[in-house]
């Protein structure tokens, strides 16, 4: 078979599971739209931000939920940042997890917050190595000489 | 739009002109005036989509990280027909932000933005005088009607 023809059926098909398995929603497409010639690397750049961003705000909740005292008014801000952030790329996995985690800090209930951590970094390595085969894809597909419509 | 003043544009919105990627052309409408934006929010991926949205629909688009940030160059004279507040900032929060915009008289749409709708949040965005608050995603949803609102 054709590599091109190939390799654009394995791009749909991993599009279409990031969709069917809730990692991703509309959000995310709306991100492709805004992708073109004038901004052809849009959806890489905003993503890999998204990742930089993350890997901040994971490390810093993790430190700020280490102390003896914890400042749940930090927590709480670099959980609403994560959602935020989460929310605009469409990663809706890592969106729905700062939901239960806003509430356990607003509880000050360090257990719920510490299950929730851990959650969240689970849910973003899993959306971060599903995205990343996503690019390669594409990456694969421009490089055998086919396009991936963006739109 | 005023004083050239040093402010943040996430990567790759740089791109020379305020304009960016104008897809106006393809859209069912287009801005009939120049419509213009301020988005104001410390979270580079919310400001980059934030702005690469409203520029898409020929919004001229620009970004600021602080409310002072956002003040400043509104009392230098730039205007905006719509300005995007995230309520947790640094150093001065939405509300506060929206507040002082208005204080120098400025007349543009104000909008608050959160990752987390909460009413006490809300209450305290129209008290200053922001027109609407939403949670975040902005969407297209979201940015549409408005822009059909701010071209009538």
């Amino acid at each position: 078979m054709d590599v091109v023809v190939q390799l654009q059926r394995q791009l749909a098909d991993h599009t279409a599971s990031l969709f069917h398995e809730g990692f991703l929603n509309d959000q995310f497409n709306q991100l492709q739209q805004l992708q073109d010639e004038s901004n052809p690397d849009f959806v890489v750049e905003v993503v890999s931000l998204f990742f930089e961003d993350s890997e901040r705000l994971l490390n810093e909740l993790a430190k700020a939920l280490e102390q003896q005292a914890v400042d749940y008014k930090k927590v709480d801000a670099h959980v609403h940042q994560l959602k935020g952030s989460s929310s605009s790329i469409g990663a809706q996995r890592v969106q729905g997890v700062c939901i239960p985690f806003r509430n356990f800090c607003e509880e000050q209930n360090i257990e719920g917050c510490l299950k929730c951590l851990q959650q969240v970094k689970h849910e973003y390595s899993l959306v971060k190595n599903k995205l990343e085969t996503l690019f390669k894809l594409e990456q694969q597909l421009i490089a055998a000489g086919g396009s991936f419509p963006t739109l | 739009m005023g004083a050239a003043v040093d402010h943040v544009i996430p990567i790759g919105m740089s791109r020379g002109s305020v304009e960016g990627n104008d897809k106006s052309q393809g859209q069912r409408f287009s801005s009939k005036s120049k419509l213009t934006a301020l988005v104001v929010d410390n979270g580079g991926v919310c400001c980059a989509i934030q702005t690469a949205l409203l520029r898409s629909y020929g919004v001229g688009t620009e970004a600021v990280e602080t409310g002072g940030a956002a003040v400043e160059l509104i009392s230098s004279g730039a205007t905006f027909s719509l300005i995007i507040i995230e309520m947790l900032l640094p150093f001065m929060n939405g509300p506060e932000t929206a507040k002082q915009i208005r204080a120098i008289g400025a007349q543009s749409k104000v909008l608050g933005i959160t990752a987390f709708f909460d009413e006490r949040d809300q209450q305290e965005f129209l008290a200053a005088r922001a027109d609407d608050f939403i949670e975040k995603p902005l969407s297209l949803e979201i940015v549409i009607p408005i822009i059909r609102e701010l071209n009538n």
